[in-house]
């Protein structure tokens, strides 16, 4: 057949006449590539040739976990970004190698393995799944590296799992369970608890069921769900009898499910409904809606400015986090308790390896005592409030938000100082 | 005697209604899904990886209709045609190359473009979760839940749709061409049926159908990129049990094996619960491969 296009006038000009050759066209895109890998990143120039602090960070990219991990990332380039802005650390930049763990464990572990043998990081700052935090954990601890862990929420993490390395910036389950249990109590004395049946909801069940008890009320039932279940209406129709409080413990598209499936089989407006922020952390009220209006929750970071969270600073996290959102997600989502706490873990972090004069990986046991009952003071760095990371456990004490949907937005009931979140430590390090 | 007599009075005949009709809902969903997915191996046998991602972008696709039109209904018409359209220009460019070829390179070729269409999900719609609201949000007292109509809705336009796809496979003059074309498709095509065409089509009418199915479900639980994965995972034990290609096999096994997971979460943990379906799919891999509903050969 004949190819009539190769005698046009503009197809030979172009290839016949030797004005583009194959040679000419690699040559050229060789040499472009080229050029580019030898201009700077935009911050080297501020940096000269310091060599940068390499710091890993496993995030679930895809799978099941992407809705949390992609805004996750967010707050942590955040961080990174600004570090850099203002001059790094110990007057080195900071540059980020960031692995997708594709919500798995086993890639996870592998993933992580690598960067910490091939890539040679540093320090790590992430984990989003608590059962991939769990799997990862042992790595940092036999590899002597920081572990900062910016999501994972999963009680035994700072407990009985606890090690060395690993550091949790964040809240756990037990401090949300004191903060919580009095208002829990208040508001229904029988509770049935539907959570996420894997390591961090049965953990965060079982404290707050202690805490609910605690504070003269009861968990007469619990119903765990499988994580992703796409249809929770058989199992959520089970739930009946004697009860006047629901308490879900869900996250994610979990809780969007949760949400949407226990509001049309009228249980939410039969009972009263509570749990973890995390079933209506600000990423999922799109997908709920007015349907979890009433919701009582508690959370360390809610995206409003009510009362003393009218800061200077939560205002230029909440501006600057929700312009780097947009460009994540076309419909403009405000920033959540991931995005706060990866930025808050990072800049931890940053205070540490200051404190410390931490030159690199070998510096690592100066690093933990930096990082051992380190107090962060509220402000750009931290704009959540104060914290402790306590010395005992590694496990972070903060300040922690009760409220309530109204007319699909968060109206804050109450705010609980971090001194009355505090637990006695349940960790042994080993030697 | 007296156990027995203790067990069936204390079987909780409210929660076992409640319970049925889940199942059935569920199940039919299940059925629409896996009725796309079992027309195409039986026709083309393929393996369609990549259903899952038909379901959630046809789910995406509803929720951008119903912005521009506010109307259920016509955003579900417009998102099976424009799946429907999608997947036959698919098959066009990814498939049809490898007719002919072995098996492995479509399952190869399927899970690629289901990586592909997920991670095309993420980077265009963002990773936060939409809203698709029900049509109906009427509800009835059902013993001690108050029951969606919408559930019941679903339920019935699922056997509408697939009692539909039947008419439209024993009657119409195309149904027939398909038909043929599972029989036998060298003489089919000797016969002037333009076979590469009914394969095109037969994927675009599996695209439509995984659409559907995800615009009917988007108000359930909201749309995002990973939706369709437990769907099609569900899916496929469904067409394996109900037997590869049979469409009524899968039927009847979708809400065969909804309705046993639905009686199982009264009795057991829903995280034991789940595990029937995988129990079944075992006992059918051991004791009838060639699924429990297969037309003998």
């Amino acid at each position: 057949m004949t190819e009539k296009w190769k005698e046009e006038k503009w197809a030979a000009d172009i290839w016949y006449r030797g004005k583009t050759t194959r040679r000419r066209l690699v040559g050229w895109g060789g040499g472009a590539i080229g050029a580019m890998m030898l201009v700077p990143a935009p911050w080297r120039a501020a940096f000269g040739a310091a060599k940068p602090y390499k710091i890993g960070s496993e995030q679930p990219l895809s799978g099941v976990g992407a809705i949390g991990g992609k805004t996750a990332l967010v707050g942590l380039q955040m961080a990174a970004d600004r570090i850099n802005k203002n001059g790094g650390i110990n007057g080195r930049p900071v540059e980020l190698d960031v692995v997708d763990d594709q919500s798995s464990p086993a890639v996870a572990r592998q993933k992580t393995e690598k960067m910490v043998q091939e890539d040679g990081i540093d320090a790590h700052v992430g984990g989003f799944l608590s059962n991939i935090c769990l799997a990862c954990m042992p790595v940092f601890e036999h590899a002597k590296i920081v572990n900062m862990i910016s999501v994972c929420l999963d009680t035994t993490l700072t407990t009985s799992h606890c090690n060395r390395e690993s550091f949790r910036v964040h809240d756990y389950a037990p401090a949300q369970a004191v903060a919580f249990g009095p208002m829990l109590a208040k508001l229904a004395k029988k509770w049935h608890i539907v959570y996420a049946d894997y390591a961090w909801g049965q953990s965060t069940r079982d404290s707050y069921a202690e805490e609910i008890k605690k504070n003269g009320a009861n968990v007469v039932g619990t119903t765990g769900i499988p994580l992703g279940t796409a249809d929770m209406t058989p199992f959520l129709s089970k739930i009946s009898g004697n009860i006047d409080g629901l308490f879900a413990i869900l996250f994610g598209k979990d809780g969007v499910t949760y949400g949407n499936q226990a509001y049309d089989l009228g249980l939410t407006k039969k009972y009263v409904s509570a749990g973890d922020g995390a079933v209506c952390e600000s990423s999922n009220m799109p997908a709920l809606g007015k349907k979890i209006n009433g919701f009582v929750g508690i959370n360390r970071y809610i995206p409003v400015f009510q009362g003393p969270l009218n800061t200077p600073y939560l205002h230029a996290f909440f501006d600057e986090a929700k312009k780097r959102l947009l460009k994540v997600d076309p419909s403009g989502p405000l920033p959540d308790r991931y995005v706060q706490s990866n930025y808050e873990a990072m800049n931890a972090l940053k205070q540490a390896m200051e404190a410390s004069k931490f030159g690199g990986r070998a510096d690592t046991p100066k690093l933990i005592e930096a990082l051992e009952g380190m107090e962060m003071k509220e402000g750009y760095d931290f704009p959540q409030g104060d914290k402790t990371l306590r010395k005992a456990d590694h496990q972070a004490f903060l300040r922690e938000f009760l409220f309530k949907i109204v007319n699909d937005d968060y109206q804050l009931l109450e705010t609980v100082a971090k001194d009355k979140t505090l637990v006695p430590p349940a960790c042994t390090f080993t030697a | 005697m007296a156990s027995i007599g203790q067990f069936l009075h204390s079987i909780p005949v409210d929660l076992l209604i409640i319970q049925t009709i889940n199942g059935i809902v569920t199940g039919m969903i299940l059925a629409l899904v896996a009725s796309g997915l079992t027309l195409i191996f039986g026709i083309m046998d393929v393996v369609n990886f990549a259903h899952g991602e038909l379901f959630m972008l046809g789910a995406y696709m509803g929720v951008v209709a119903f912005a521009m039109t506010g109307n259920f209904w016509l955003a579900l018409a417009l998102a099976a045609l424009i799946i429907g359209i999608f997947g036959a220009a698919l098959q066009i460019v990814t498939l049809r190359p490898l007719i002919g070829r072995s098996p492995l390179n479509t399952i190869l070729a399927t899970f690629g473009i289901s990586l592909v269409l997920q991670n095309y999900a993420l980077w265009q719609f963002g990773p936060v979760a939409r809203k698709m609201a029900e049509p109906i949000s009427a509800e009835f007292t059902l013993f001690y839940l108050q029951y969606p109509w919408y559930r019941i809705v679903i339920a019935l336009l699922s056997g509408a749709i697939i009692s539909a796809l039947w008419l439209f496979l024993k009657f119409n003059r195309y149904g027939v061409w398909i038909r043929a074309t599972t029989q036998d498709r060298v003489m089919a095509q000797a016969m002037g049926i333009p076979v590469p065409l009914v394969y095109t089509g037969v994927f675009g009418l599996g695209a439509a159908m995984a659409a559907v199915s995800g615009v009917l479900f988007a108000p359930f639980g909201g749309v995002d990129s990973s939706m369709g994965l437990q769907w099609v995972l569900e899916a496929f034990i469904v067409v394996v049990v109900g037997g590869m290609g049979n469409l009524g096999g899968s039927i009847v096994a979708a809400i065969f094996i909804s309705l046993l997971e639905a009686y199982a979460a009264v009795w057991l943990d829903p995280s034991q619960a789940v595990i029937a379906s995988f129990v079944v799919l075992i006992l059918t891999l051991l004791f009838r491969p060639t699924g429990l509903f297969a037309a003998p050969k």
